[in-house]
């Protein structure tokens, strides 16, 4: 009996000792296990280098190889008739894009939608970390131009986003349904049903975003590299251009482009950061921090642009996946660009005696070519098509001229009988001038003008459905909204 | 916490030195009641308790035991069981009665080992020789067929791709569905550690030859014990242990043959150049504003010459599958004495796949020894290392990689058949990053398959070190302490090369990345267990604790841009160096366990266990959870009312069980979902910090609830053993990634949030039967048969969840009120037999069809008037996951021959067989001869539409379409083998015990009439919600062995 007793009391402390550890359940630190290659984010503001960080962090997200770093482009060159497919590689390379059959479920055209998306989230989120930023972390001057950084880059992406998946502004002054306008961070669960903002909405909120911009910005950053890869004054004012011709707002395209634009030849800017046309066109690809470069995306072999995304693997021998159409309505076979423009020489080659290709962008090994956002030479080409539409015509001419004459020196323009004949010559000129930048389909779009593809091979009308991108299947689906 | 565990060892010490001894020492031996030979290797055990020995080769055993109540258990495969109570007898001489076969006679469930007759869960028991000498990577490919409710699919034909394995049904969908499978204790971790084209499953570091025996749990009460990682089910493996005896070598060895079958048949050289150019010319009278550089007017493709006047005819597949020769050769030594014993393996296997320079490669080492201090101390450890190598070049075959342009899988079916791949001086012939374009005057766009072949270079190599060391000691009679401390360190290394030529390193100049993974995995666990056995009431108990961590590091570089092309490795001269894969992951659990396993009289069965678990990639609030299950059984033929009535004549035995219980899914890929984290990046020459991850803060546990009813019997002499389960398996708080609207801009666009519910519900039948039993002729058959009807149930807010294959296509779509992973195409209703264009079905019900490069709008009604687009009109067409499967498995054995036929299938379930729509593509992709039936003005009764050049909508090329969804029932071959057993009289003189021949197949045929190449691919691997889906996978290979097993 005294054996069992004292068994039992073994047992019975065995089951204490058991229900002790059960009850605390003490593995507390054991558990814990934080990750260490990311920052929390109770960490992400504590710091003016991080802060700084977050700041950079938006401009990274809007250059990413799915949006301005470099299928913003190429989706928007690829859809004209200006390049001829090659490689036939499916949605991977734009080959539905350029057929026009990419649909709704088209990966790649998503995940464009979903980059610029993104993009905004982070700069909703930014603001509203420095709406809650403590004291003395960084000044207050620094808050506002980071702020004012932040706006720049949402207007960037929305005004991609509204290009390519809405309907022209000018097809009814924005009254068409457009996308989903965001400006709260989003980083729960909630918030998923967003009906469409009218294109007039995003237009509005892109004006907004940029003349608040334009106040707070700096007028350059700490040294050239920064200058050419961040927003400043310039950059924002040459955006300005961009939108107002894309609302046919001529006076204000006008009034915008005077602040950057001196009234006579030699044009280049009065303040802010010096900006001109380089005497030779292909000094502007070569150099990438050069004083016609307003806004450049930056790519380097610690931050590059992603397989399959850069435009020397689409352009240049990379890959060739499209090749300059030198047949039809192309550009390259247009008469107004004869053999002796610098454009044609010294930025096309030929490829195995086959393919003609657009060699702006030459970096087939490494592809950390910089992505040409907004360059001085777009900016004069806006203005001169708002002085020929609605302003000063012989300004107009005078501005085309600095843009040909760079190229082709000899070259006689004709005599133009009216405004409209001024602005065709214009809009010609934007197709040699911008080949490969990413200008066709917009200046087509904002003008209402059908889509002339090669890739379909026939002309897209304003009223096709294929006119403008669908709005992808998971906003569809996820979006209970989104035809609401 | 360490302290904690530290303080607990401690007392259980204390507790030990107070601790009486009682215990005493039984010895005896075992002889057959047939011939009163001894019989060697019968189980001896204490009831109720897990003490238990096994006779020697003399048939004599030696046993503690606790006290005089204790009963003995004996128990020896093709004997009845007995039992005698020891009283006050210290030798006790048993002779057994000889039964037939009975299989599986233990269950092993990780912490306890169970006699079959007294589990009352649901489990399978493969033995270890089932996945043994088959020309395999990992004994998880070997399962196929052996275990009802157990369903395994071999992905694809790349060497050592990780197998999709499913226990009844599909356990989650953002989470693994792969069963936790643990090997001697510890969880290890399933999936593929290459980050390269090689396939690497961790489970091939584990040589086959050594495992005793597989144990698969299946219902949530056996699961239960593994509480949080056990809802897809467990594979418990025990390895091979040293047997009491003289040394026993044996020695194992096979040599194979694999080919490719079921390729497809396509164009040759001259049917490619007629119908590609027909299709130009039918694209320009449709649409003659068609650009000449892309549809030339005179044609684009033209047979060219070589020297010899012979036209130039390339059979791609040629150069892409081999004959693979694999050779195996496994070496044991087993022996001990009643003290200690040691077994001691080695493994050399060397297989090559029906791809080219598709290598798998391992040589292991094993040794384990155990060893009985005295009465109260036992010690154990076990020691393994192995190196696996695997290498493959991009067969675009693993997961993700199903659309890669340098996939040999898709080059040998893509590629022009009308051009060479080498130049007439044996140089490559190449055009940029395609092969030469020959003489056609459009250029091929997929690249040259031979610079590839030869120069590039993917492997992923393991090293990894299994150690653990046990101890065991018997405090108080009945009470049992063990410890043991596990330790699985891997180390992979991935490497990567790819050439500058051609292929995947052309846009590179020359790439090459190297990675290292280092892997930490321990686990300790401490248990004390109590048996106690009062009268006819027997009862065991365990109590314990366990805590593992697993830390993962990896790191390494990239680089590009040759800077000669003497280089073919990454230590070589490049102009670019980046770093890239460099990660650090930690997971840690912790977890408190026990059981009570209780029966009266061997009649009536209890057991129930408990399990609270914590799980570090949970929120700090959720972390813990609380598991278990409990089941009863009743040995109805034990009962005098049955033995007594026609029943007990009829049936040897009867049991009915039934069990239930909640186990919990916490296998998140991502260890730190809950938080919301930034990352770093560079932009230009600064430093970014950018969110990167939604979490969820309050993120828990997903659980499954199963309720198990079963019935087992035997009859006929125990001849038929028969065992039926009914199952429901409810999984609800399901971890989902939940889609996030697009626009909200979440990274990833997904938040795991615990919502969403599904069901697996089924019927399983395993029936073995000893037909024939002669002397010299022998018939054993196994049939088994499981149903499954898989039911998402809930969602959240009833969305669908979209996914894709290889991210570029969507294929798949999860719903509310049908099975998961459903196939997402637009339905098609044929051609349309007037003009040849493919006919779409919108999900109005109206017909839509589609003209490619049409001047007008691309999709009519059939009247003509212009419609919206049939693209987004992909409805749920089919479920991808089989609704009944099984094997049928037949051992004959006849004179000295035997032979093992095993069958396998499965159907039910619905393939997209994407690689038709590749093969049917109009662009400048080579097509089956099945094309040739397209439609024209003369066949217009087609079911392929009028050819187009650059048509890749018609055919499912641009998106997912209903004329390639095809059913997947198939009747399988699985191995057929023929042995031979050198008559022992003959051996004799040699000194050698036994020899055994035989020669095998495998994959030897295949009833289907999927048109695939195989109705058992994944190109989506193990994935939850895209399975199901065959995209440009090389298929399984047939494979002959021949092979001899020699004992010494």
């Amino acid at each position: 009996m005294k054996k069992m007793k004292s068994t039992t009391k073994i047992l019975a402390r065995f089951l204490f000792l058991a229900v002790y550890l059960m009850v605390n359940s003490c593995g507390k630190d054991f558990l814990d296990r934080a990750s260490e290659t990311e920052i929390p984010e109770d960490q992400i503001s504590a710091e003016a280098t991080r802060i700084e960080g977050q700041v950079n962090g938006l401009y990274a997200s809007l250059k990413s190889g799915a949006l301005y770093g470099g299928r913003y482009l190429i989706y928007n060159d690829i859809r004209g008739d200006e390049f001829l497919n090659r490689a036939q590689n499916g949605g991977v390379t734009g080959f539905t894009v350029y057929l026009f059959t990419n649909d709704p479920a088209d990966s790649y055209v998503g995940g464009f939608w979903v980059a610029g998306y993104l993009t905004i989230n982070r700069v909703n989120i930014f603001l509203d970390e420095m709406a809650k930023l403590g004291p003395n972390i960084i000044t207050d001057a620094k808050k506002k131009e980071y702020i004012a950084e932040a706006k720049f880059v949402r207007a960037m992406a929305y005004y991609a986003l509204v290009q390519l998946f809405a309907k022209p502004y000018v097809a009814d002054n924005g009254a068409s349904k457009g996308i989903p306008l965001r400006l709260k961070p989003e980083k729960t669960t909630e918030n998923n049903a967003i009906q469409r903002s009218t294109v007039k909405a995003i237009y509005d909120q892109i004006l907004k975003d940029l003349n608040e911009s334009e106040i707070d910005v700096p007028m350059s950053h700490s040294n050239g590299y920064r200058t050419s890869t961040r927003a400043h004054k310039n950059t924002v004012i040459a955006f300005k251009t961009r939108i107002y011709l894309a609302m046919k707002n001529f006076p204000k395209v006008i009034e915008e482009g005077n602040k950057l634009v001196t009234a006579t030849a030699p044009f280049k800017t009065k303040t802010g950061t010096h900006q001109e046309l380089l005497g030779r066109v292909a000094t502007v690809y070569a150099d990438r921090i050069s004083a016609e470069r307003i806004l450049s995306f930056p790519f380097e072999l610690t931050n590059v642009p992603g397989t399959q995304n850069q435009l020397s693997y689409y352009y240049n021998i990379g890959n060739l996946e499209y090749h300059i159409n030198t047949s039809g309505t192309g550009i390259y076979n247009n008469p107004n660009w004869p053999a002796t423009d610098a454009r044609k020489r010294d930025l096309t080659d030929l490829y195995a005696n086959t393919f003609r290709y657009l060699t702006k962008f030459t970096d087939v090994e490494t592809y950390l070519d910089w992505v040409p956002a907004i360059r001085y030479a777009e900016v004069l080409l806006n203005l001169a098509e708002a002085e020929a539409e609605e302003g000063d015509e012989t300004r107009a001419l005078a501005l085309l001229k600095a843009i040909r004459h760079r190229s082709d020196a000899n070259y006689v323009f004709p005599t133009f009988d009216s405004r409209a004949k001024l602005v065709e010559a214009i809009l010609l000129e934007r197709r040699i001038e911008l080949l490969g930048e990413g200008f066709r389909i917009p200046d087509l779009q904002r003008r209402n003008m059908p889509i002339v593809s090669v890739g379909a091979a026939k002309s897209i009308l304003p009223t096709d459905p294929e006119y403008i991108f669908p709005i992808p299947l998971r906003e569809i689906i996820d979006n209970p909204d989104i035809n609401k | 916490m360490k302290q904690k565990i530290l303080l607990f060892c401690l007392l259980i010490w204390m507790m030990m030195g107070q601790a009486y001894a009682q215990s005493r020492q039984v010895t005896g031996t075992v002889t057959s009641a047939s011939d009163s030979k001894p019989l060697a290797g019968v189980s001896v055990l204490v009831s109720g308790t897990t003490l238990g020995t096994q006779t020697n080769q003399d048939g004599q055993f030696t046993i503690t035991v606790p006290n005089s109540q204790a009963k003995l258990l004996f128990s020896y495969v093709g004997y009845q069981d007995q039992s005698a109570q020891v009283g006050s007898r210290t030798v006790i001489n048993i002779s057994l009665l000889a039964v037939g076969e009975v299989l599986d006679e233990v269950v092993v469930t990780g912490y306890l080992v169970q006699r079959k007759q007294s589990f009352t869960g649901s489990s399978a028991n493969i033995a270890g020789d089932k996945v043994a000498n088959r020309p395999l990577q990992s004994f998880s490919q070997g399962l196929t067929g052996q275990a009802s409710g157990v369903n395994i699919i071999q992905p694809s034909g790349v060497l050592n791709n990780p197998p999709v394995v499913r226990v009844r049904g599909l356990s989650s969908l953002s989470l693994s569905s792969f069963p936790l499978v643990v090997v001697d204790g510890i969880p290890i971790s399933t999936g593929d550690v290459s980050s390269n084209s090689s396939a690497n499953n961790p489970l091939g570091d584990i040589n086959p030859e050594d495992i005793a025996s597989i144990n698969i749990l299946k219902d949530a009460a056996s699961t239960a014990i593994y509480g949080s990682r056990a809802a897809a089910g467990v594979l418990v493996i025990t390895t091979k242990r040293g047997k009491t005896g003289d040394a026993k070598f044996s020695y194992d060895g096979w040599m194979g043959s694999s080919q490719a079958v079921r390729l497809p048949e396509l164009l040759n050289a001259e049917q490619y150049v007629t119908h590609k150019n027909k299709a130009i010319a039918n694209a320009r009278a449709l649409n003659p504003r068609l650009p000449q550089g892309s549809f030339p007017q005179a044609g684009g493709f033209f047979l060219d010459t070589l020297e010899d006047g012979r036209i130039v005819e390339t059979n791609w597949a040629d150069l892409v599958y081999q004959n693979g020769i694999s050779h195996n050769h496994n070496l044991s030594v087993t022996g001990g004495t009643e003290k200690t014993s040691y077994y001691f393996s080695g493994n050399m296997s060397d297989q090559r796949g029906i791809l080219v320079k598709n290598n798998f490669k391992r040589k292991a080492i094993r040794a384990n020894i155990d060893h009985r201090l005295s009465d109260r101390f036992k010690f154990g450890g076990s020691f393994s290392y192995t190196n696996s190598h695997n290498q493959s070049p991009n067969s675009g075959s693993v997961p993700g990689a199903a659309f890669n342009t340098s996939g040999l899988g898709r080059i040998a079916i893509v590629q022009a058949p009308n051009v060479s791949p080498y130049l007439p001086d044996g140089g490559y012939s190449v055009t940029g990053n395609s092969i030469g374009k020959g003489k056609n005057v459009l250029a091929p766009n997929y690249p040259n398959p031979m610079p590839i072949i030869d120069l590039d270079k993917n492997t992923s190599e393991t090293n990894r070190l299994f150690a653990n060391a046990n101890f065991e000691a018997n405090i108080i009679e009945g009470l049992k302490f063990s410890s043991s401390y596990t330790w699985d360190l891997r180390n992979t290394g991935n490497q990567t090369f790819w050439n500058p030529i051609n292929g995947d390193g052309f846009s590179y100049q020359g790439f090459a990345s190297n990675n290292t993974a280092k892997a930490n995995n321990w686990i300790f666990m401490n248990n004390l267990v109590y048996s106690k056995s009062i009268n006819d009431h027997n009862f065991v108990l365990l109590v314990g604790h366990e805590s593992q961590l697993n830390r993962v590091e990896t790191w390494g570089g990239t680089r590009t841009a040759l800077t000669d092309r003497f280089f073919n490795q990454f230590q070589g001269g490049y102009k670019n160096n980046l770093p890239s894969g460099n990660g650090i992951g930690e997971q840690a659990f912790e977890s408190y366990l026990s059981s009570l396993n209780y029966d009266f009289a061997g009649k009536y069965f209890i057991t129930a266990n408990i399990r609270r678990d914590g799980n570090s990639a949970l929120s700090a609030a959720n972390r813990w959870g609380n598991f278990g299950g409990a089941s009863l059984g009743w040995t109805i033929s034990k009962e005098n009312f049955f033995e007594s009535s026609v029943l007990g004549e009829l049936f040897n035995s009867m049991r009915f069980k039934g069990s239930w219980g909640r186990v919990g899914n916490g296998n998140l890929t991502n260890w730190y979902a809950t938080n919301n984290l930034y990352t770093a990046g560079v932009y230009g020459q600064d430093g970014i910090v950018a969110f990167a991850q939604a979490g969820l803060k309050d993120l828990k546990w997903e659980s499954s609830s199963q309720t198990n009813i079963g019935l087992d019997f035997t009859m006929l002499d125990n001849r038929l053993t028969a065992e039926v389960n009914w199952f429901n398996k409810d999984i609800d708080n399901m971890i989902l990634a939940v889609p996030q609207t697009l626009s909200k801009g979440i990274p990833g666009s997904s938040i795991l949030m615990n919502v969403g519910s599904m069901y697996n519900k089924g019927w399983e039948f395993s029936l073995n039967f000893q037909a024939i039993r002669r002397e010299n002729f022998k018939w054993n058959t196994n049939v088994n048969f499981a149903t499954n009807e898989n039911m998402v149930t809930k969602l959240y807010d009833g969305r669908p969840i979209i996914a894709s294959t290889a991210t570029l296509e969507t294929t798949s779509i999860t719903e509310e009120g049908k099975s998961a992973a459903q196939i997402y195409a637009v339905p098609t209703a044929g051609v349309n037999p007037e003009n040849g264009r493919r006919i779409f079905i919108n999900k109005e019900g109206e017909k839509v069809q589609f003209q490619p490069s049409a001047p007008g709008a691309a999709y009519t009604y059939l009247d003509g008037r212009t419609a919206p687009t049939a693209a987004d009109q992909a409805v749920a067409m089919g479920n991808t996951l089989p609704t009944w499967y099984g094997g049928f498995n037949n051992d004959f054995q006849f004179r000295n021959f035997d032979v093992q036929l095993n069958f396998t299938y499965s159907g039910g379930n619905y393939i997209y067989n994407g690689t038709r729509a590749g093969l049917l593509d109009q662009r400048i992709w080579n097509n089956s001869t099945e094309i040739l039936e397209s439609w024209t003005p003369e066949n217009k009764n087609a079911k392929i539409p009028l050819a187009i050049y650059n048509d890749n909508v018609s055919n499912g090329s641009s998106y997912a379409i209903g004329a390639n969804v095809e059913k997947g029932d198939f009747l399988r071959l699985q191995t057929a083998t023929v042995g031979y057993r050198v008559p022992s009289d003959f051996l004799q003189r040699a000194q050698i015990s036994s020899v055994r021949f035989y020669v095998s197949v495998h994959n030897a045929f295949l009833l289907t009439k999927y048109t695939g190449v195989d109705p058992e691919i994944s190109s989506n691997g193990n994935s939850n919600l895209s399975s199901g889906v065959e995209r440009n996978s090389i298929p399984n290979g047939r494979t002959f062995t021949f092979g001899i097993n020699l004992g010494l």
